[in-house]
């Protein structure tokens, strides 16, 4: 097969760029080359799986041949027009912040109802709002950006990522292979009625839907999508993943207020209801007393859609109080430290440091920070709610826990903090086997395979 | 002082042309007001057709006034019409038939239908005939023309519920903006239309002067069909008017056909 000229698709996008409020002007409103910017000063890659997945995905099918070039287009207010990269050239959109507003409500209105924090009542008539017609506006300029492009490009595949772009594949009228891939669960009982045509509609509109796990191929199914659905894996790259020697693990997490006597429990994951951090503290303050050197670590902050360059929803910091607020009642917020954003060093210095990772979600669509915690040789507590769920033998390569029974969870964590000598070496050895079957050497595989049958077809 | 007599005839024939250009152009608002509650397609075609019937009278009386005889002229104009007429019947009625059949038969691409003893699948719809696929595997090719003579049944489930508005948008208006204000416009319209299908728009194709949309709503109950039918009209107009910045230009006489939704 030619190698491919794609078209990446993604809300988030892949760098995000200091505001221009100050003097002086910022480099990167004037200089397109990327190799010319200063990482930490003129650009941050964005958190979360866009630079985790898609980025080293196309850098890794572009190296290997497989790609030839790659366009990205994402909403990105605050960003220049277009910056090249080696083999990509990002292409941001800009709406106003009036529309940006209405299109936060409705999209965050769909995450959390997907998700199951909206009752399928309450979000019933969201696509009868007048925010639906500014989430429509946003969908809308960055499918006529597209078109654009592949009029100049001539694209022989069109890769849209995740739910926010769903009505692209449908807007941009064309007949050439378009892959789309659902990121977040899927759960045809959370739908409301009258969003299923919507739903149908739209997703008809491509040749492949990617999901992330059996239970969302199923659900999907059921859910009536008559087109073909694909089971992937999401992924991260392990060379991306460094083990610090333990001196310089020790300090960097001592800024974190982390102490060489604690046993420390680690939940990595964006300040949002969904992720469940509460549970996690509700389950530190029925276990404290039994285990008093136990710490919890709830590393993260809000994504770009909470980010003041993002969309400028204000749910992470919300419920980062409210977190605080439940451990002071609890009486354990000694016990709780929350460290808002890290740098990759500093997390892969506190996945070393940690003793044990949770994923505590009440519904998550897969749970990379899962496959993290393999990597670095950590055993995990997983919500039986992720998608990654699937992959754990409950014992062998980690330990399943209910996120609404707080028993459940409270069980699983006396269970790896006692068993130390039998338990943890086993979940380490089963996680390092697992993590195989997550790792993008395994996803580019089914990536080509996956783009080579949809272009053929 | 110059004598204007011979030049007379030439100054009769520029006039009668600039009134001929002004009627065109007032017939064309007058149409369009009258139908701003029709489809805005059906609405464009009808101001074509009173611009070309101003102009071809228009042309007759300029003619006469350079003293040519128009009698052999209108004489030959009819028989030529005539003659066209009987010898493209069959596919100027199919091909008539399928502009309005597009506009007004509650049928499209994927819906089945049975005409007659004919029932299938529809998989095409060209210019000369509707393309079914039959349930044994058989295409079916119907002319065009049988959709005005005879009864259509659409057997899709809830299709009496759909309202396919066809819409050419100029290549001047911001296709994001308008979608955007009548996914609003339409949002007023939710206690006639069944919230369960929200409204959805579909491009079919596009050029640097134009974009040709449709419109799917879905109505809540039967006799809603031709009053919704007729307020989404209204709207798309009034969105149209606001996208363009200024109040709807009418067509130009004889100009080209993208200056109305």
């Amino acid at each position: 097969m030619e190698p491919l000229r794609v078209c990446i698709n993604t809300q988030t996008p892949l760098l995000q760029f200091p505001p221009s409020g100050g003097q002086p002007r910022p480099l990167w409103t004037v200089e397109r080359d990327f190799a010319k910017l200063h990482a930490g000063v003129d650009y941050q890659f964005s958190p979360g799986g866009v630079t985790r997945m898609i980025y080293p995905l196309a850098r890794r099918l572009l190296s290997e041949g497989v790609w030839k070039e790659v366009h990205w287009v994402s909403l990105n207010p605050n960003a220049p027009e277009a910056i090249e990269m080696p083999g990509i050239t990002l292409h941001n959109v800009s709406i106003d912040r009036d529309r940006m507003g209405g299109y936060g409500k409705v999209k965050e209105t769909i995450w959390t109802t997907v998700h199951g924090l909206n009752g399928p009542r309450l979000s019933a008539d969201l696509f009868w709002t007048e925010d639906y017609g500014e989430y429509t506006y946003y969908n809308r300029t960055t499918a006529e950006l597209i078109r654009r492009l592949d009029e100049s490009f001539d694209f022989d595949l069109f890769y849209i990522h995740d739910f926010q772009q769903l009505p692209i594949g449908h807007m941009l009228g064309t007949l050439k292979p378009k892959v789309f891939r659902w990121h977040i669960p899927f759960d045809a009982a959370r739908i409301p009625e009258q969003w299923r045509s919507v739903f149908s509609t739209y997703l008809q509109a491509y040749d492949v839907v990617i999901v992330s796990a059996d239970r969302y191929r199923t659900a999907l199914r059921q859910f009536g999508h008559k087109g073909r659905i694909l089971r992937l894996y999401p992924f991260v790259d392990p060379a991306e993943y460094n083990r610090p020697p333990e001196e310089v693990v020790a300090q960097t997490v001592a800024t974190k207020r982390i102490f060489p006597e604690d046993v420390v429990a680690l939940v990595v994951a964006r300040m949002d209801p969904a992720k469940g951090q509460d549970r996690v503290i509700g389950a530190l303050a029925r276990v404290a007393k039994s285990f008093p050197r136990l710490k919890l670590v709830l590393a993260g902050n809000g994504s770009f859609s909470s980010s003041r360059e993002g969309l400028g929803l204000s749910k992470s910091e919300t419920w980062r109080q409210h977190l605080e607020e439940r451990a002071r009642e609890l009486g354990v917020s000694d016990r709780v430290v929350l460290t808002g954003h890290v740098t990759q060093h500093e997390l892969d210095c506190l996945y070393e440091r940690c003793a044990f990772t949770i994923l505590p979600s009440t519904f998550e669509g897969f749970g990379l920070v899962v496959v993290e915690s393999w990597l670095h040789d950590r055993p995990a507590l997983v919500t039986a709610r992720a998608g990654i769920a699937e992959l754990i033998e409950d014992g062998e390569n980690g330990l399943l826990f209910d996120p609404d029974d707080p028993a459940s969870l409270v069980r699983q964590m006396r269970r790896v903090l006692r068993s130390e000598m039998t338990l943890v070496p086993r979940l380490v050895a089963g996680g390092r086997i697992a993590a195989r079957r997550c790792t993008i050497d395994a996803a580019a595989r089914a990536e080509s395979r996956l783009v080579g049958e949809a272009v053929e077809a | 002082m110059i004598d204007l007599t011979p030049f007379l005839p030439l100054i009769y024939f520029g006039v009668i042309l600039l009134l001929t250009w002004v009627f065109s152009y007032v017939a064309s608002l007058v149409i369009w007001g009258l139908m701003r509650r029709s489809n805005p397609q059906v609405t464009a075609a009808a101001q074509r057709l009173g611009v070309v019937i101003v102009w071809l009278v228009g042309i007759v009386f300029a003619v006469q006034e350079l003293g040519v005889g128009v009698d052999a002229l209108l004489l030959v104009l009819a028989l030529l019409g005539v003659a066209a007429i009987v010898a493209l019947r069959q596919p100027l009625e199919n091909f008539g038939s399928k502009y309005f059949a597009d506009l007004y038969t509650p049928f499209k691409i994927g819906d089945t239908i049975r005409v007659g003893e004919q029932s299938g699948k529809v998989i095409e719809v060209n210019a000369m005939s509707t393309i079914l696929l039959s349930e044994d595997d058989h295409l079916i090719a119907l002319p065009n023309s049988i959709f005005l003579r005879e009864s259509v049944v659409n057997l899709t489930p809830q299709a009496w519920k759909e309202l396919i508005v066809p819409i050419t948008l100029p290549g001047s208006v911001d296709l994001p903006s308008f979608e955007s204000e009548m996914m609003k416009a339409l949002s007023h319209l939710r206690l006639r239309l069944d919230r369960r299908y929200p409204p959805v728009f579909t491009l079919k194709s596009r050029s640097a002067q134009s974009t040709d949309l449709h419109l799917t709503v879905m109505v809540r109950r039967p006799e809603d069909r031709d009053p919704v039918l007729a307020e989404v009209n209204l709207r798309l107009t009034e969105t149209m008017e606001r996208a363009r910045g200024s109040a709807v230009r009418p067509m130009a006489p004889g100009g080209p056909a993208e200056a109305h939704p």
